[in-house]
């Protein structure tokens, strides 16, 4: 069962400044917020004005004070703050620019909703940031069990033993997992903590 | 692409629906329905002249709905090479013509929140096509369409019967013109643009576009570039083992096709990409003219497109 160099992994990079942008949207949790300070400091050198289209909805513990940028929305958490981002993307124009920084399982979501308005991989960054855990759903009973952090967990909808397998899906945000012990019932190889 | 796989067409109607374009109504000779398409796509019409043959693309304007026939619609280009005016001159209702299937280099994206068209004169013609695909559906759309007066402004009883409200018309002799920054400095997300007709236009779009912000990926363009005329070069292709000699009001890949070499190609404009061929060697220089290489692979001396490319040199040595 392959479990690596499956091309569907996300791969992310370091947040930069995108100045061909004419509006900025960005989006931090916990970690998050000092990838989204650096941008923004970035964006005050290379482009003086895009801070007056900056928007920065946060949900992260560090304190993000900057003068200069348009908005700037706190939440006590990450479903507060999708539901804001879902609303403020309606509200958008063509020339945005997406910048997210979050634990992977939140740039997932984020990523789902960018989907639904169409925003291409030329219009969006990403930047991992916190957790590694992932968000697991399970082939066999479509559930997703969140907050991953081992290879092999046990599925929170079916209690099969599932394999965390690299096989992204974009759709759905989540890693798929596949029952590990179909041949071999109760035969399990070592569980081990890898998504720290 | 060869012969073999083309159709064989009759024309069934002629219409000159402004001075300069003429409208030609096809099906296949052999009866029955013709292959499927999608909004966007173009065909290549192969012309048996007298003297040459001629194969040049059309944007299909007719429904993707109803494949009974194809039409197409023709400027007379009067500085060319001779496409558009044997296609004016010599085709008439009852003609026999070859045509290669329908490919797409221009589709809607299938999953764009709004469509933004912007036609200039005869660029109108793959939007007729793709608005068959956007009427009624969910999706907004605009269509922006610029010609330079009333009377050359084709097919509009069509567009103004079923799109009333999304036309917008521009008559240059009344001095309308499109407000690009107004157009594209308010679209909202997952807009995409789409723009056919001069290359001046074309420009001022992707231009704009960018200036506001808009990413490559919705940005969407067409523009068929007809092989221009140019010096006289020899080429030796050096798979085949044998020199062509092209002459100045031959392309490239038609000199190469005469010779009895067979290139693939897809759009015979400079658009796909798809007859990109490897220089082996090089004394001279590359007059490129298509829209698919980048201005590194231009200036690089590599690779060319035979399609609408050709060479000042003394010495050039393909990959075929």
């Amino acid at each position: 069962m392959l479990i690596t160099g499956i091309k569907s992994k996300p791969v992310y990079a370091p947040l930069c400044a995108d100045v061909t942008g004419r509006h900025h949207l960005m989006l931090g949790v916990g970690l998050g917020g000092a990838a989204l300070l650096r941008v923004v400091a970035e964006l005050e050198t290379a482009a003086p004005a895009a801070l007056a289209t900056t928007r920065v909805l946060l949900a992260a513990e560090d304190t993000f004070e900057r003068t200069g940028i348009a908005s700037l929305a706190r939440f006590d958490d990450q479903a507060p703050l999708l539901e804001a981002f879902t609303t403020a993307l309606e509200g958008s124009l063509m020339g945005t620019r997406l910048y997210v920084a979050g634990p992977e399982s939140f740039i997932g979501r984020a990523m789902q909703i960018a989907l639904r308005f169409n925003l291409n991989k030329d219009e969006i960054r990403a930047e991992e940031c916190g957790t590694l855990a992932r968000r697991v759903r399970c082939v066999h009973c479509r559930t997703t069990t969140e907050e991953v952090r081992t290879n092999i967990v046990r599925c929170a909808g079916c209690d099969r033993w599932l394999l965390v397998r690299d096989h992204y899906s974009r759709r759905l945000a989540a890693y798929m997992g596949v029952m590990v012990d179909a041949e071999a019932p109760g035969e399990l190889p070592p569980i081990r903590e890898i998504y720290l | 692409m060869n012969e073999a796989q083309t159709i064989a067409v009759e024309v069934t109607a002629v219409e000159q629906v402004t001075p300069l374009i003429r409208h030609f109504t096809l099906k296949a000779a052999a009866g029955g329905a013709l292959p499927a398409f999608s909004g966007g796509s173009h065909i290549i019409v192969v012309m048996r002249g007298a003297a040459r043959i001629h194969r040049n693309p059309y944007s299909l304007l007719s429904s993707p709905h109803a494949l009974d026939t194809y039409e197409i619609g023709v400027r007379r280009m009067e500085e060319s090479r001779g496409g558009s005016q044997f296609m004016h001159d010599s085709v008439t209702v009852g003609s026999r013509l070859d045509i290669a299937h329908p490919v797409n280099l221009f589709p809607l994206d299938k999953i764009a929140r709004k469509h933004v068209l912007i036609a200039g004169g005869i660029g109108i013609t793959p939007f007729l096509a793709q608005l068959e695909d956007l009427h009624g559906g969910a999706v907004p759309y605009e269509l922006h369409y610029s010609v330079r007066s009333p009377e050359h402004s084709a097919f509009l009883g069509r567009l103004q019967e079923r799109e009333g409200g999304h036309v917008h018309l521009y008559y240059d002799s009344a001095g309308q013109a499109i407000d690009f920054d107004g157009l594209l400095s308010r679209q909202p997300l997952g807009t995409h643009v789409y723009v056919c007709g001069p290359a001046g236009l074309i420009e001022r779009v992707i231009g704009t576009a960018k200036t506001w912000g808009w990413p490559a990926s919705h940005v969407h363009w067409e523009q068929f570039s007809a092989p221009p005329v140019g010096d006289a070069f020899d080429v030796f292709l050096a798979r085949a083992q044998c020199t062509v000699h092209v002459a100045p009001d031959r392309s490239l890949l038609e000199s190469i096709e005469a010779a009895g070499v067979e290139v693939p190609y897809l759009c015979r404009g400079g658009v796909c990409g798809f007859c990109q061929t490897r220089v082996l060697e090089l004394d001279g220089e590359l007059q490129h003219n298509d829209h698919f290489l980048s201005d590194r692979e231009k200036a690089g001396g590599r690779t060319i497109m035979p399609c609408v490319s050709r060479a000042r040199c003394k010495t050039l040595v393909l990959d075929l």
